[in-house]
């Protein structure tokens, strides 16, 4: 076996950084074995085919179609020769492509919706399903990407409020996607539950110090939620043995509305995030203070009542 | 029966069958209000939230309503601010209820914008009634 040989072997080995990068590309619309493919030749060079399937250990036929797909997504060139060479084109140029791509089959989509849309609704409903509407609806999401999507949605429609509970480490694997961005565009009255200090970056620094309240240590769980306007929810599911993020997303009446006095619980219990000390002593006066004139407030119809009693019980007896 | 007696007597027929609506979430207190007034043969409806409170408001007609500042999630602030937007809070006659700390200006604001009264807890028992009778009589 051959240095090359050896190098080409072990580059997607699992403790390879390439097969991170692997890993990675494939979030940029290519499959495994097509990120593999690419990687080879851009690290190893220029190779024939069969030198690719055979360092691979990808069968011949296949290996001709990736590199025909790739060919096609420009991430690839052939060299003339006999036989036909491949070399990949660098990292940087080839990422752009990829962006790009993605983003021209996103405008194509977007292009698209309007006309079947109408197309859809020239055909007639066959069927009414009036109980349709008030079904409880689940549906189970799979994915950051899927997961932010729903979010999203449920941001921008809401019209009431949005509650947010969960700690940084929830909600850091949405750090610069739209998330924080239209939370703190919201109409909507928006309470945020969540842990937080000061020595690192706060995912929820840019929203009004009000809106945002720390989760005390006591009352921290494994919970993470997100609800909107008292009629939906996404529920995070956080499973070690999945790598994947899952949630379910639900406008059930009952599981919003455990969820719903859940949050106002602890809510209610916590303090907001720059408030001091003093600052919740004080506050905690004011509503001992509170407490004391409405204590007052029933002892003097108690009384009253009391009294009221007292002469019925007396007059009857009398009697 | 004396003149005095007659008046006496003609006012609190005239007193009567209030409809009354109370939005406070102190439970103690809605009960115990609840039991005076009906002992005072007035009508009592209770909310012991704000957007509950909100919604009977706006679904029916009631002589009075006793609405607490201070609740938790829907205060009665939002209230208020919520029959202002819909252009309904000078419709109602609305009492203000409340044991929060509040500035005379806060307090005059507020009757500026419709509401119709206010009473600061701790109030007498007898007061408050008199306050109600009142304001449902406006």
């Amino acid at each position: 076996m051959t240095i090359t040989e050896t190098v080409e072997e072990g580059m997607f080995q699992t403790e390879n950084p390439i097969h991170e990068l692997n890993r990675m590309l494939v979030r940029y619309d290519l499959t495994p074995n097509q990120a593999k493919v690419y990687l080879f030749l851009s690290k190893i060079g220029v190779k024939t085919a069969s030198e690719i399937s055979k360092a691979l250990k990808i069968p011949r036929t296949e290996t001709y179609h990736l590199l025909s797909t790739l060919q096609q997504k420009g991430i690839i060139f052939s060299v003339f020769g006999k036989p036909t060479k491949f070399n990949a084109v660098g990292l940087e140029e080839s990422l752009e492509i990829l962006i790009n791509n993605e983003k021209n089959r996103i405008n194509e989509l977007e292009l698209g919706k309007s006309s079947l849309i109408k197309l859809w609704n020239i055909i007639p409903k066959y069927g009414e399903n009036e109980d349709e509407s008030q079904d409880n609806k689940f549906q189970s999401l799979q994915g950051r990407n899927s997961i932010l999507v729903k979010l999203e949605q449920m941001i921008k429609e809401s019209k009431e409020n949005i509650l947010v509970l969960g700690t940084e480490a929830d909600f850091k694997r949405f750090y610069f996607t739209e998330f924080t961005k239209l939370l703190n565009n919201t109409k909507s009255e928006l309470r945020i539950l969540t842990d937080h200090s000061s020595d690192k970056q706060h995912i929820f620094e840019s929203i009004l110090p009000k809106k945002v309240k720390k989760i005390e240590d006591k009352n921290r769980e494994d919970f993470c939620f997100i609800i909107k306007d008292d009629s939906e929810v996404i529920f995070f599911i956080s499973d070690n043995k999945v790598k994947e993020m899952l949630a379910v997303w639900t406008d059930s009446k009952a599981f919003v509305t455990t969820l719903r006095s859940l949050f106002s619980l602890m809510w209610k219990k916590s303090h907001h995030v720059n408030e001091t000390d003093a600052e919740s002593l004080l506050g905690s006066e004011i509503t001992y203070e509170h407490r004391l004139r409405e204590i007052e407030q029933e002892k003097r119809i108690l009384n009253y009542l009391q009294e009221h009693f007292q002469v019925l019980e007396n007059t009857r007896g009398r009697n | 029966m004396s003149k005095t007696d007659k008046v006496k007597s003609k006012q609190e027929e005239e007193m009567k069958h209030l409809e009354i609506l109370i939005i406070d979430d102190n439970e103690q207190i809605t009960k115990m209000l609840t039991t005076f007034l009906e002992l005072k043969e007035h009508k009592c409806t209770v909310a012991n939230d704000g957007k509950d409170g909100l919604a009977l408001v706006k679904e029916n007609r009631y002589d009075v309503v006793l609405l607490d500042l201070a609740m938790p999630e829907f205060d009665g602030y939002s209230v208020i601010k919520d029959l202002e937007e819909n252009d309904m809070l000078k419709n109602h006659k609305i009492i203000v209820f409340t044991a929060s700390t509040i500035t005379q200006e806060e307090l005059d604001d507020l009757v500026k914008r419709g509401v119709t009264s206010y009473i600061l807890k701790p109030i007498d028992i007898d007061v408050l009634l008199a306050k109600l009778v009142d304001t449902a009589n406006l």
